[in-house]
């Protein structure tokens, strides 16, 4: 090898360990955005104020990018079974990304799919997945109105209120 | 018996079925005043924000009668056990019907308490109970602030925020 082509060599290995050091890919820290409560309140006075201007009173719940509960809120005129319906039905659309209307249709002829058998999913429309772009950082979820259609208009109606900060 | 004598027996009889039937005791219904949903997010919403004002981030939960979840809130850059530590504090407060570090103090020298070991009952300050006069209708719970005393005090400034209401 010449003496040039050992300095080039040198000047590479040196540059290679420079970058590695600046940007050493596997041990970056990730960088996400999530949800605030001051948005997850929004969303979810938005989407029971949505369901009670159509005569409906409806729990809901808005989970975080985790599953986790950011707010929970129980409507005092709705079912019993609202407000862990609520919450189960948002944990379904943050944890399968859709709304859980879809993930309804897409297990409809399949009772033993086995994500019906996971803890907090259920198959009933009237959540729908929190998104930045592609990414999804949470979920709201509805449950009181007659019919998950209804329910999942009022959560639209919730997530539709903060979407220009979605970003 | 004289004539007059069973006449008085017998309206003595008539008066006492009468008001049998008027105010049967036994099958009342029972009169309450309950804590709405819109009430419960405006207490958690002042106490987070008083804490905040504080430079405290915490979670903080509203229970209702029967230590039902009315709302759970998430505050912004909080512990994970925040969430579940507010809640525990409430439902102390709702079952002592004093503030939960009321109740701490009190069981103190006595690790063998029994409500001690009833499921969700903490010795720790940053709970207040909800009354009306001197009906436990609820219970604000407050977690996150460096000390109970300074929880509490969220959860105080949470109540004073509907004090008017409470009647």
């Amino acid at each position: 090898m010449s003496k040039t082509a050992l300095r080039i060599a040198g000047v590479s290995v040196a540059s290679a360990l420079a970058a590695g050091l600046a940007g050493s890919a596997n041990a970056q820290l990730l960088t996400h955005k999530d949800i605030s409560l001051a948005m997850a309140t929004t969303i979810a006075r938005a989407t029971i104020d949505a369901c009670k201007a159509q005569g409906y009173n409806v729990s809901v719940h808005v989970l975080g990018r985790e599953g986790q509960v950011v707010l929970a809120v129980r409507n005092e005129n709705a079912g019993l079974a609202t407000f862990e319906n609520s919450m189960k039905k948002a944990y379904t659309a943050r944890t399968f990304s859709r709304s859980s209307g879809e993930f309804a249709a897409g297990v409809k002829g399949n009772p033993n799919a086995g994500a019906l058998f996971l803890t907090n999913i259920t198959p009933a429309q009237g959540a729908l997945p929190i998104k930045i772009g592609n990414e999804t950082i949470g979920a709201v979820g509805v449950s009181g109105a007659p019919g998950g259609e209804k329910d999942e208009a009022c959560a639209k109606a919730g997530i539709d209120k903060v979407v220009a900060d979605l970003k | 018996m004289s004539k007059t004598a069973l006449r008085a027996a017998g309206i003595s009889l008539a008066v006492a079925f009468a008001c049998s039937l008027a105010g049967a005791a036994n099958a009342q219904l029972v009169a309450r005043k309950d804590i709405s949903s819109a009430m419960a997010l405006t207490i958690a919403e002042t106490a987070i924000a008083t804490c905040k004002a504080n430079g405290y981030n915490v979670s903080a939960n509203v229970l209702g009668r029967n230590g039902e979840v009315i709302v759970a809130m998430r505050g912004d850059n909080t512990g994970p056990h925040t969430l579940e530590n507010s809640m525990k504090k409430a439902y102390t407060a709702r079952a002592q019907r004093r503030p939960s570090g009321d109740f701490g103090d009190s069981i103190k020298d006595n690790f063998t308490a029994g409500a001690l070991h009833l499921t969700n009952i903490v010795p720790t300050r940053g709970a207040l109970p909800i009354k009306v006069g001197e009906d436990t209708i609820g219970a604000i719970g407050v977690s996150g602030a460096p000390g109970g005393e300074k929880d509490e005090a969220c959860a105080k400034a949470g109540l004073d925020k509907v004090a008017d209401e409470l009647k």
